[in-house]
């Protein structure tokens, strides 16, 4: 079945733009300037430098490299002096941590090379994280090797040393103590039970009893209004466990669970598990929101909705609801989305006791909305539970304002910050208040790691070491712990925040003595298995993770009453006031939701080049923040809605409230909401040596309560270019049709594969003949012989993260290039992610009421579908690029992998140029030596180059690279089963893209061999290959798009 | 005839042999046996000088001590210790009561080995190695003579050549004095005489130049295909190991100290920790001397090298807390687009070091045996046959091969690293 849908990369190309028609063609989107270097006819006759010359230089270069190369290079091999039992060189070893900044969390296993460690993978033990981790804890290991980190503690912003700075702070503790001074401690949310004994008793010692001590957590995107809605409904301040895998219908009021809500690598994995339309049943995605988040790009149907009209269109769900399971009815509200919200309320009340409503506003109104939702539907046991609380976000704003103002009047003696830089992320009217406040504290002491805005403005830093360097544990939820183990000793003069705390606190041991101690108290008689600790302790340290059953709430503020009063039907929260006060919010001109980047999150690794390399998922742009705006408004207000290299985008200023912003670039994005923006929180940092932060940090704009909603906002067009990196029109493919396959579950259930998954023919002379029989190429053993390599990639699992891109970038020692040069389609990642906007414009054309299945009045650039696609190298076997090597430098092997010998490569980009799916990439410099990129390339220094995989070469300039299937791990594999004489296993052999992926979306293994998942999965009706009418035959395989859509007509997903 | 008479004599030799044998085990030990046993039982902690090693030093042991005491003791220190034997308790503190395992010996072999203690041979090992040097594979020394010698000829020649044309031109002047014959041409310069002679075998020059240009293009080459290659590299270490005496002579195996070969793809230079397993014992204090590369060198100070980058000290057997590493010179070294693993070679291929390293046990100092050059490696790829009897991976792998390349492969009787994809670039490049 054919379908009228169009599938377009960018705007430029749904308009059919002529400059991208023009470029298109290219492999190399941009002009060389041969004449500039070369010269013209007249500067070459005019020039001093002539043929002879030339040669002469020439032949004294070959002669002088050839002396050069004569003498043998003396190189020095250095043993260990004592070679530690564990180590063996050449030989990686694998530690099971814990990755925890107040914003993600992940069980981890850290490789370590020679006691370096060089690359994170998931832990597949942890029930929490599921062996998946995102592209900010992959990033994560690079920033262990930043030369910004402070290297010694500060005091008044000089060099200082551990003993100074401990006896200065210590005798001002004790003075500040003995006249019962107030000590403060700011931190992120702390999941780590042993450190939140350790701050008790730190808190004890300097008057917690007379209520002089208080520890405050502050999370810089604020989940405080979840927290008090649940303590309102149910009497509990927590956050509640979510089973997404459990949920058959899934209504997301602009939550992006999938990327950047609470805990979204388990949210992931779970929500996958309900995408697979092999499955009995696949769950109904709905996404209600402003900007076009990562999360609502997955929906099934997503719904462009402005953040003013949130609480009605709730008000109205909760209604429609009510109605039919009898619940409260609230006063009523009027939204203009009554269609939708009737076959939302109508699929929510089917899947009663199987749903999930959740809201990513920091509103508590709109919390306890949604709360009562739930209820209504019975969702609270069965998805959501609230007997399994989640720690990692505890932050109450009232608890930070109240610091704040306690600040500000002077009344705090003592304050320590860690984890956390509130001037940096508080709004601007608190920032400047805590600034002001800060300065009043007889002591200020910043444990941050970088000599952030917060520790600027302390008295002493004592700068905490990296998690890879320290010792933690951590139980992000009830009952499920982990274990953070050093993997390497500190690089610099930085000494674990706990261990301060210890020191000055004057508790004697390690903080591993201090933690081992907690498990042996508090964990070791919740089991059985072990029986002695060290046992136990041991086992727990190897795994990682240790789950006990524990349900009930350890720590609670809740009044008795109010935990009594839990789970019951008469709630104490007031849901009428609250839907009357969510319901009568109006907006201004413009609407602006404040979100985080798929990329950067929070801001805790803004400065990581690699993760400001990786482009947004969704507007597919790097090295910056920008204003996403709807291509019709950008239009109307003329702001420039193509962006290439020689296409700049129009800058902006925000101003909310007085506070303004200025020189924001505006970024046409469809699917954004008509009169509403959106700005990523967590840029404005610096990144590397670069002297300009990259993007504009847009945590001022917060409301005092930290939300994230602005409901009035003026943007002011400043008329001025600014260039913006954006891979999105890099490497198109012409318009060819079966790249992306999709389909509605139902055209899917009829199991014909004739209608989702269309197999090409070829004709010859009069018969139709499979694409196999159709073949120039010598018939080359690959398939049934050996190994054969393959993988299998299902685009319903694979919802964009880019979790894969930067484990790639670690396993592969991919350069970072810079904006300038993704600016010019430079940019080196041998995998990336293409994501595909769908519309059908024949349909868009039509007037509204003879649509199918168009409910709203939208046009298709406001609301269109999303695929993602990770396109690396298809490894073909019958190659294009393979054939027109002048050099033989790119060859294919028996199990089917498709080489590139870089030492044998000249740089003609013949292959390149002959490469169907465009994943070559060209050195165009020695990012590793090249002055442009020594601000931002982190292996231009000894430190940064520690994290390099000493398996993988360093490519040079000149030559093309490419995805290898990441062959060092297949060799690796091979080798270790060779050497036990056994056969390889399936699943342990796995590339860096498929070990990572928080979703399962990539299989990887042996084709040939009959019982393995890849060979399954390859020959299930879903799979096919990209562009397989030009017959390639690739080992790569994707599977069919499946939505969860009942339109019968078409894939489109606008039934709402 | 003499066929059997050969075989009588071997009779003969084989029983004389038997008789031996038997005799030397029935009858009384000797020192010999003595050295032996000591070391096999007692080298470990003892040293048959004054030298205290875990125990003491044994010299004289034999006047100290009565033979019977010596007998109970060694038999069993600790019940001589608990039957309150003054001396042996005396023994046991001074030596920071540490227990003496008793020792499985016969009365026979104790006193073989006080014998041997009283009567320590003259060492005879240094000779040894003297007397096999001459066979050890050296390096070729001669390219300064022959250099000589072709100076010394082309010398030669030109003064023949300068003899030769001065006496054709005087020559050629009288012969025209006498004549007076216009057509005889004096040259009366060097370049007038060449270019005559040119004139006159313009075919000879021309293939003479031809030959030159050909000899010199083809010297260029080897040249250009040697860059880079470094066989023969032998470069000076910071210790004087001889892997002769330890590989060669003492005959420890390569993966003693070499141990991540059979693990990783680097072999793997021992750290120091290593050369202490036996080091700490063997200190050379006896005044030992070794050869090494053709020169005799004492023991001692080499050992001692050790000890300073452990910051050992050796009468009190403690370590300090400022060890140094060895800086050795590497002498294989792959570039770093090759990806070479010892272990695949090693266990999975079951290849004998020697095969690329040469005649190490035979070496004093290292040097590269092979030209490690891509060609060299592939040679042998295509060579080689992979180890897959009794290796379920190969079998595997013959099981999925299809009739036709079965019967291509397995031609020769054997699956070729090469028919496996040892070939292929991505086996080592990536």
């Amino acid at each position: 079945m054919k379908t009228q849908k169009k599938y377009w990369k960018g705007l430029e190309e749904l308009h059919n733009d002529p400059e991208f028609v023009e470029n298109a063609g290219k492999e190399f989107a941009e002009y060389v300037p041969v004449d500039e270097f070369v010269g013209d006819k007249k500067t070459l006759e005019d020039s001093s430098t002539s043929r002879r010359d030339f040669l002469k230089f020439l032949g004294f270069s070959v002669t002088a490299a050839s002396l050069a190369a004569c003498e043998t290079p003396v190189t020095k091999a250095i043993p260990y002096v004592i070679k530690p039992e564990e180590i063996v060189p050449g030989m990686a070893n694998y530690y099971a941590s814990t990755y925890y900044d107040g914003n993600d969390y992940a069980s981890v296993l850290v490789k370590t090379r020679e006691g370096r460690p060089i690359k994170i993978e998931g832990n597949k033990l942890s029930k929490i994280s599921q062996g998946g981790v995102n592209a900010r804890i992959n990033a994560s290991v690079l920033s262990l090797y930043d030369g910004n980190r402070l290297k010694n503690p500060l005091k008044g912003g000089n060099k200082s040393s551990f003993e100074e700075v401990d006896k200065e702070i210590k005798s001002k503790l004790s003075d500040i103590a003995s006249k019962g001074g107030k000590v403060r401690l700011l931190t992120h949310s702390i999941i780590s039970p042993s450190t939140k004994q350790l701050i008790e008793e730190f808190g004890n010692a300097f008057g917690a009893a007379e209520g002089n001590f208080k520890h405050v957590q502050y999370d810089a995107v604020s989940y405080s209004a979840m927290l008090t809605a649940n303590r309102k409904s149910f009497g509990k301040q927590v956050i509640p466990s979510y089973y997404f895998d459990k949920a058959k219908v899934i209504v997301s009021l602009s939550a992006d669970f999938l990327a950047n809500w609470i805990s979204p690598i388990q949210y992931a994995a779970d929500y996958a598990k309900t995408r697979k339309p092999e499955n009995k049943w696949m769950s109904k995605h709905y996404q209600v929101e402003s900007n076009m988040s990562l999360t609502g790009s997955n929906a099934d149907v997503r719904i462009p909705v402005k953040p003013s009209e949130y609480g009605a269109f709730l008000v109205e769900l909760a209604n429609e609801v009510a109605a039919k399971t009898g619940g409260q009815k609230l006063p009523a509200a009027k939204s203009a989305y009554e269609k939708s919200v009737k076959k939302i309320a109508h699929d929510l009340v089917e899947a009663k006791g199987h749903s999930i409503v959740l809201s990513g506003i920091n509103d508590e109104n709109i919390q306890l909305l949604v709360n009562k939702i739930n209820s209504d539907l019975g969702n609270y046991n069965h998805t959501i539970d609230l007997n399994k609380p989640v720690y990692l976000k505890q932050s109450i704003t009232a608890e930070v304002e109240a610091l704040v103002y306690e600040l500000e009047k002077g009344h705090v003696d003592a304050v320590f910050i860690q984890g956390v830089n509130p001037l940096y992320s508080l709004p601007k009217k608190l920032a400047d208040k805590f600034k002001a406040g800060l300065a009043k504290a007889k002591l200020s002491v910043s444990f941050a790691t970088y000599n952030d805005e917060t520790a600027q403005a302390c008295q002493y830093v004592t700068p905490d070491n990296h998690y890879l360097e320290s010792w933690n544990d951590a139980m992000p939820v009830l009952g499920e712990y982990s274990l953070t183990q050093p993997t390497i000793s500190p690089l610099f003069k930085t000494r674990q925040f706990q261990e301060s705390l210890m020191t000055w606190a004057g508790i004697s041991g390690t903080y591993h003595d201090y933690i081992q101690k907690y498990w042996e108290n508090n964990l070791f008689s919740t089991q059985t298995e072990s029986i002695l600790f060290n046992d136990f302790w041991n086992k727990k340290l190897h795994d990682g993770v240790y789950s006990n059953n524990a349900t009930e709430v350890r720590r609670t503020e809740a009044p008795q009453e109010e935990i009594e009063a839990e789970l019951t039907e008469d709630y104490t929260a007031d849901y009428s006031a609250a839907a009357k006060k969510a319901a009568s919010v109006k907006g201004g001109n413009w609407e602006m939701e404040l979100y985080t980047a798929t990329a950067i999150g929070d801001g805790t690794l803004a400065n990581n080049p690699w993760l400001q390399e990786l482009p947004d998922p969704v507007t597919k742009i790097t090295w910056d923040n920008y204003i996403t705006m709807n291509p019709e408004d950008a239009k109307e207000q003329g702001y420039n809605i193509y962006y290439g290299q020689e296409k700049p985008a129009t800058l902006a200023s925000v101003s909310v409230n007085g506070i303004t912003i200025e020189k924001i670039p505006v970024i046409a994005l469809p699917g954004q909401k008509r009169g509403t923006v959106g700005l990523a929180l967590g840029y404005g940092k610096r990144v590397g040596a670069m002297e300009e932060p990259t993007g504009v940090n847009a945590y001022p704009l917060l409301t005092d309560n930290f939300n994230n909603i602005q409901l009035s906002v003026e943007i002011t067009n400043l008329n001025e270019e600014y260039p913006v990196a954006a891979t999105q029109t890099h490497h198109t493919f012409m318009g060819r049709e079966s790249i992306i396959k999709e389909t509605d579950l139902a055209t899917y259930k009829t199991g014909d594969k004739h209608h989702f998954n269309h197999q090409h023919t070829f004709t010859m002379g009069h018969e139709q003949v499979s694409l196999k029989e159709a073949d120039l190429y010598k018939p080359f053993p690959i398939e049934e012989v050996g190994h054969r390599w393959g993988m299998v990639i299902d685009l319903n699992a694979c919802i964009g993260c880019g979790a894969c891109v930067t484990s790639c970038i670690a396993e592969n020692n991919i350069p970072v290039v810079g904006k300038d040069e993704v600016r010019r389609s430079r940019e080196m990642h041998w995998l990336r992610i293409d994501r595909y906007f769908s519309s059908i414009p024949e349909e868009a054309a039509k007037p509204q009421e003879e649509r199918d299945n168009f409910i709203m009045d939208i046009p298709e650039s406001e609301n269109p579908s999303v695929v993602f696609q990770p396109i690396m190298c298809q490894h073909c076997n019958h190659a294009p690029c393979e054939n027109v090597c002048p050099v033989a430098a790119t060859s294919h092997s028996m199990e089917g992998l498709n080489m590139m010998a870089y030492n044998r490569c000249i740089g003609t980009r013949y292959c390149a140029n002959n490469c169907p799916y465009k994943v070559r990439r060209f050195n165009w410099f020695n990012y590793q030596g090249n002055d442009k990129f020594t601000d931002i390339n982190p292996s231009q220094d000894d430190l940064g180059r520690m994290v390099l995989n000493p398996d993988v070469v360093v490519r040079a300039r000149g030559v093309i690279e490419k995805c290898s299937m990441c062959v060092q791990r297949i060799q690796e594999g091979k080798l270790t089963a060779k050497k036990e004489g056994r056969k390889v296993m399936d699943g342990e052999i796995q590339t860096a893209c498929a070990s990572v992926c928080p979703t399962n979306a990539i299989t990887f293994g042996d084709v040939n061999d009959k019982e393995t998942r890849v060979r399954k999965e390859a020959e299930s009706d879903r799979s096919y290959h990209v562009l397989e009418e030009i017959g390639t035959q690739p080992n790569v395989w994707y599977q069919v798009k499946v939505r969860n859509v009942e339109s019968n007509h078409s894939n489109n997903h606008h039934e709402a | 005839m003499s066929v059997k008479r050969l075989s009588a004599t071997s009779l003969y030799k084989a029983l004389l042999l038997v008789l031996i044998s038997i005799f030397s085990f029935s009858g009384k030990l000797n020192a010999q046996d003595g050295e032996k046993l000591f070391k096999a039982n007692c080298a470990a902690c003892h040293t048959i000088t004054d030298k205290k090693l875990v125990g003491p030093g044994l010299q004289g042991i034999n006047d100290k001590r009565e033979k019977e005491w010596l007998h109970k003791w060694i038999k069993n220190s600790q019940e001589l210790i608990a039957s309150g034997d003054a001396d042996a308790i005396a023994v046991f503190e001074e030596n920071g009561k540490v227990v003496m395992p008793p020792q499985p010996l016969s009365d026979a072999e104790i006193d073989a080995v006080l014998d041997y203690i009283a009567n320590p041979p003259a060492d005879q090992a240094p000779k040894q190695e003297a007397s096999e040097e001459g066979t050890t594979a050296a390096q070729p020394q001669g390219e300064d003579n022959s250099f000589l010698i072709l100076g010394i000829i082309i010398v030669v020649l030109i003064i023949l050549v300068g003899l030769l044309r001065s006496t054709q031109v005087s020559l050629a002047k009288v012969v025209k004095e006498k004549t007076g014959d216009e057509e005889i041409v004096i040259n009366e310069t060097w370049g007038d005489s060449i270019r005559g002679l040119v004139s006159k075998n313009k075919g000879w020059v021309a293939l003479f130049i031809a030959i030159m240009v050909i000899l010199g293009a083809k010297d260029v080459w080897d040249a250009l295909l040697s860059i880079g290659v470094h066989e023969g590299y032998k470069p000076e270490q910071p210790i004087k190991f001889s892997h002769k005496i330890h590989a060669g002579l003492d005959k420890i195996d390569c993966n003693y100290c070499h141990s991540s070969a059979r693990h990783s793809k680097t072999s793997g230079i021992p750290s120091l920790n290593v050369c202490m397993n036996c080091h700490k014992f063997i200190d050379g204090t006896d005044g030992k001397t070794f050869e090494y590369n053709g020169k005799t060198y004492p023991m001692p100070e080499e050992i001692e090298k050790i000890y300073k980058h452990l910051d050992y000290n050796k009468e009190t057997g403690k370590y300090g807390d400022n060890p140094t590493p060895v800086k050795w010179v590497k002498v294989h070294n792959l570039p770093d687009h090759a990806y070479f693993n010892h272990s695949q070679h090693v266990v999975a291929g079951k290849q004998k070091c020697q095969k690329c390293h040469g005649p190490v046990e035979e070496m004093d100092v290292v040097y590269q045996h092979a030209p490690l050059t891509m060609g060299w490696c592939i040679n042998c790829h295509r060579e080689t046959a992979v180890a897959d009897k009794g290796n379920g991976y190969y079998e595997e792998f013959h099981a999925r091969l299809t009739d036709e390349l079965k019967e291509k492969y397995l031609k020769d009787g054997k699956l070729t690293v090469d028919e496996i994809g040892g070939l292929e670039c991505a086996k080592c490049h990536y």
